[in-house]
């Protein structure tokens, strides 16, 4: 809203220099976007207020913060008695020969309609009222429509003109639209209108999309000799309802969707008709008509005192209440413990006390409310403990050496699909922004794919990034889950060389350093992940719980997302909420140290390609004793010596009794089960 | 035949070549020089001696004797102290550097998120996440935006094409509502704020309640500088017997004090939000030109941080809480928002880009 500084001074006597009026608004609630020429300021003003969507609203804040009276050029509404519907005829009248039919069939949608006759020439606006217009932003046209321009700045009441001559009928109707009708509106745009749309027509069509925009028909034009001025009221929800449904927005409709005060129509008519008068651009012809079917007063609030300072933890002055309150047009009585307030119908916003007590605290200031902080009465809860495994989690791979990555919740339906689940599809936006941002990701895979798609093309080759977030599918919902991608060096360069690309392992050396993290006994088993190459993709799991996989990423994949051919990219995903369901947080139990040495046995078994070293474990860990402690692959080898189709595992297995020192004996009989059973299963052969 | 002379000479001949033997082989060849038994300079000079004029003889000698001693000494202690300092066989250029295991950096927004996480808790305020997806009635209904409302224009919604189930929820701690548990609804939505959590947790405790709700929040923004359709929030709620607006002054003051300097200005000045009744925005003093006046503050010296006030009693009676016994105070912004001028950050996108160049000028 862009407020001409000397307009209002047209009601308000304010001598303060316009940086100080701005300022002194700002600090009541209405932000300053930016000042003009030292003349206009620029407010943005918020969706609870649009009586301030006018001069003369902003004029009454002023005269409140400034305390200075205001004077307004038209009665206030607020202070009338509501009209009656007497004179809200729905019958013909004839006025001067000219008449105008007015009635309101859908008055749910339309609680107000009121409407004026007043002939008129056409032709330019007086060089103060265009300046004006300008001032605030609006182009002036003629000087009827910039009359009604004028009154819906100043009184902040849309009004519109119709050429009564070219109104089918000489009559107005508030209806909602028939089904299929259109109408071409006053922007040269043919529009579609439904049953739920409020339009004001005339005997045959309509002839404006009520609050929103008039008709190209029954414009104004430069041989108009009669015009029917409209002021209604329209309920906010359906004129937000038409705009948006229309998309289209108009100074008009921004009032109307946020409330417009009932009481004011014939006001904004009576200043409109005066103006053309003063202007000498027509004059009224008769009185207006009104069709206010079920007026509405002012609403009576109850202000308490005591909750005043309840609220804001500072009392104020009652002499300051009844000042505030009285200056920003409510009616205040004083009544045992508090005041009794009349609520003015143009503010929308003032339903309850509470709204009184901020109306209060805006003009006494915010400022000279102290400071104070809050006992603490209670224990805060105890943290979920999901937040600190998911610190953990962030803690380990940052250093595992990857950087954390946030990718966009939503993604390109092509990115997703590789990596939705079998047979499911990414959950799509109803209207999305773009193509790009379509559907919710199924996975944090295809964002860190991007994020190393990004940086390689920045000449960065060696690219670690992690996310942990939340992921969507359409049966279950949201999924919290820890993503991966590695690429480039698996051992960094170093002058002392030792540099060598990274493999499959590092990204299973990084899973397994998580599992360890969280306390998890993780499974590795070949997996067929439709977005992994086979034989290098790996499913994890906890017993029978699969909670995610890793793998090298199909190149296609990498290659269609703008990666270099050549890039090999590791990546690995696990399901955070699997994980919390499978483990729950404890705290860890010490075990005592070893009191007797240990004795180490390497072996080496020669065994068939397609075992899993996981089966030989497996094997070994059933038929070893307890004294066996610690298992690992040190070696494998396959070529020279050993036969086609088999290759040599070599595994330091590590012995220990708690409870005495282990002899030789006792662990060469361990070794020969091992190997025994090695034998028998998988046709293992000693080395 | 020698004279004393002569040995005073041989002696500065000695102390000149010993300075000039930095290592092991220069020392040993010095050493050969005047030592070797043959040949060698002291050998030379006791035969002289042992020839001079007997009378000469005892003085010389006593003086041949204390060069001889002073030689064989010298020598012995530089060679021990090359011995003590001699570089390794394998010695290294200490200058190159170091083998080191890649170490990765957390995101900026995980950086001010642990920040704010760490000074509510230690207000006694529980921090929660919960479900990005949610149900008209927790985004807007049940915070006093019913369907039609402008309010909901504020933060335009990224619907689902279909609903999905809603299973982002978790355990926000323990029930303490004795009322029932509020039906389950589909999501429908992405959530437009944080403060949804809110009625969830109130929907469920009952006062005091202290949390703060932090996460990502979606609103239909095309991506410019200052715009991103995702971004992160964090939002704080406390409802309790006598909770007022000096409450929120105090505690947001506080928190900008520890979040950005401790000499941090505030202002609060009215502002709308539907939830909140008396409304508030607070600005800090102008991080960048300490009020002077800047193009980021847009020369007023201020900045806006974040939105906040009373929370509105219809919000409070939507849960079930009695508005005329209970208030309370809620606040909220962006974490982006924070990081931004914590970091002097000047493109919200660069967030969302996972630039290795960028996230490695964060900590760890």
């Amino acid at each position: 809203m862009k407020l001409l500084v000397s307009w209002l001074r047209d009601f308000v006597d304010l001598r303060q220099p316009v940086a100080e009026v701005a300022s002194t608004l700002s600090m009541c609630g209405f932000e300053v976007a930016g000042i003009e020429a030292d003349e206009v300021i620029d407010f943005e003003i918020t969706a609870n207020r649009p009586d301030c969507l006018s001069v003369a609203g902003l004029a009454r804040e002023a005269a409140t913060a400034f305390d200075v009276p205001l004077r307004l050029p038209w009665a206030d509404p607020a202070g009338h008695s509501v009209t009656s519907g007497a004179r809200a005829v729905p019958t013909p009248s004839r006025i001067d020969g000219e008449r105008i039919s007015v009635s309101i069939e859908a008055p749910d949608l339309c609680p107000r309609y009121a409407a004026a006759l007043a002939e008129v020439t056409i032709g330019p606006s007086p060089d103060w009222l265009a300046a004006r217009l300008t001032a605030a932003g609006v182009r002036p046209i003629n000087n009827v429509v910039d009359v009604t321009n004028y009154v819906l700045l100043e009184i902040g009441h849309p009004l519109h003109a119709f050429d009564l001559e070219r109104l089918d009928g000489r009559r107005l109707c508030a209806r909602r639209a028939r089904p299929g009708e259109r109408i071409r509106t006053l922007d040269g745009e043919a529009r579609a209108l439904d049953p739920e749309m409020l339009v004001i027509a005339d005997g045959s069509s309509a002839q404006a999309v009520a609050g929103v925009m008039g008709g190209a028909a029954s414009e104004v034009w430069s041989g108009t000799r009669v015009i029917a001025l409209e002021s209604a009221y329209f309920k906010p929800a359906s004129v937000r309802r038409t705009s948006k449904r229309l998309g289209l927005k108009s100074e008009a409709s921004t009032r109307f969707e946020r409330g417009t005060d009932i009481n004011v129509p014939v006001v904004a008519l009576e200043r409109a008709c005066s103006l053309l008068e003063r202007i000498g651009a027509g004059r009224p012809v008769g009185a207006p008509i009104d069709v206010y079917p079920a007026p509405r007063g002012p609403v009576d609030l109850t202000l308490r005192r005591e909750r005043i300072d309840w609220l804001l933890g500072v009392g104020v002055d009652d002499g300051e209440v009844a000042r505030i309150l009285t200056g920003l047009g409510f009616a205040v009585t004083g009544v045992p413990g508090g005041w009794r307030v009349s609520v003015p119908t143009r503010r929308v916003d003032v339903l309850r006390e509470a709204d009184l007590i901020e109306e209060v605290a805006r003009h006494f200031g915010y400022d000279k409310v102290p400071s104070h902080f809050p006992p603490l009465r209670a224990v805060a809860p105890r943290p979920d403990p999901r937040m600190a495994r998911k610190a953990l989690v962030r803690h380990v791979l940052a250093a595992a050496g990857f950087s954390e990555a946030v990718s966009w919740t939503f993604i390109d339906a092509a990115d997703a699909a590789p990596f939705a689940g079998p047979g499911e599809a990414p959950v799509p936006l109803a209207y999305p922004l773009s193509e790009k941002f379509a559907v919710l990701r199924p996975s944090l895979l295809p964002g860190l794919v991007d994020g190393v798609a990004h940086n390689r093309r920045h000449q960065i080759r060696d690219v670690r990034l992690f996310e942990v977030g939340a992921s969507f599918s359409a049966a279950e919902g949201e999924r919290h889950r820890v993503a991966f991608a590695l690429t480039g060096a698996g051992v960094m360069e170093h002058w002392g060389g030792g540099m060598r690309p990274a493999d499959f392992f590092d990204a299973v050396g990084v899973v397994e350093r998580l599992g360890e993290a969280l306390a998890l006994p993780l499974r590795f088993a070949d997996s067929t992940a439709s977005c992994l190459v086979p034989g290098r993709a790996a499913a994890v799991s906890v017993g029978e719980t699969t909670v995610g996989a890793v793998g090298l990423l199909v190149p296609a994949e990498s290659e269609r997302r703008g990666l270099p051919g050549g890039d090999e990219i590791f990546v690995a995903e696990l399901d955070l909420d699997a994980i919390d369901r499978l483990a729950p947080i404890a705290d860890t139990e010490v075990r005592a140290l070893p009191r007797f040495p240990s004795i180490v046995r390497d072996i080496s078994v020669v065994i068939d390609e397609r075992l899993r070293s996981q089966q030989v474990r497996e094997t070994i860990q059933r038929v070893a004793p307890a004294t066996l402690v610690g298992m690992r692959e040190f070696d494998r080898y396959k070529g020279q010596g050993i036969p086609e189709g088999r290759y040599s595992l070599s595994l330091r297995l590590t012995f220990r009794a708690s409870d005495r020192t282990l002899t030789d004996a006792d662990v060469q009989e361990a070794m020969e089960r091992i190997m025994a059973a090695l034998a028998t299963e998988h046709g293992a052969i000693q080395r | 035949m020698p004279e004393a002379a002569d040995i005073d000479r041989l002696r500065a001949e000695f102390e000149a070549a010993l300075a000039g033997a930095a290592t092991e082989p220069t020392l040993r060849e010095v050493r050969d020089r005047y030592l070797a038994r043959k040949g060698g300079v002291i050998a030379a000079l006791m035969k002289a001696v042992s020839g001079a004029a007997p009378a000469d003889r005892p003085v010389l000698g006593k003086l041949a004797n204390q060069f001889k001693h002073d030689v064989e000494e010298a020598i012995e202690a530089r060679r021990a102290s090359l011995e003590s300092g001699r570089p390794a066989a394998d010695s290294v250029d200490v200058t190159l550097p170091g083998r080191q295991a890649p170490l990765g950096h957390l995101h900026p927004l995980t950086l001010v998120r642990q920040q704010i996480e760490s000074i509510f808790s230690r207000m006694g305020y529980e921090i929660l996440e919960g479900p990005e997806v949610e149900d008209d009635y927790h985004n807007f209904e049940a915070l006093n935006m019913p369907p039609e409302h402008p309010a909901r224009d504020m933060q335009d919604t990224f619907f689902l094409a279909n609903p999905v189930p809603q299973t982002g929820l978790g355990t926000p701690g323990t029930r303490t509502s004795t009322r029932p548990a509020p039906p389950d609804r589909p999501a429908t939505l992405l959530r437009t704020h944080t403060s949804a959590m809110q009625i969830r947790y109130m929907e469920a405790h009952e006062p005091p309640v202290r949390i703060v709700a932090i996460g990502k929040v979606f609103r239909r923004d095309n991506p410019d500088l200052t715009h991103t359709p995702m971004f992160h929030q964090f939002e704080g709620l406390l409802v309790d017997d006598g909770v007022t607006f000096a409450d929120l002054k105090g505690t947001l003051t506080a928190f900008v004090r520890e979040i950005f300097a401790p000499d941090t200005k505030v202002m609060f000045r009215p502002s709308f939000f539907p939830y909140t009744e008396p409304s508030a925005e607070m600005f800090i003093g102008c991080v960048f030109c300490a009020g002077a006046g800047c193009p980021v503050c847009k020369r007023t010296g201020w900045l806006e941080i974040l939105g906040s006030g009373m929370v509105h009693p219809s919000v409070l009676e939507a849960v079930g809480y009695d508005a005329e016994r209970y208030s309370g105070f809620a606040f909220g912004t962006g974490i982006e928002r924070v990081a931004m001028l914590k970091y002097g950050v000047d493109d919200i996108r660069l967030f969302y880009e996972n630039d290795l160049r960028f996230l490695e000028q964060f900590s760890f």
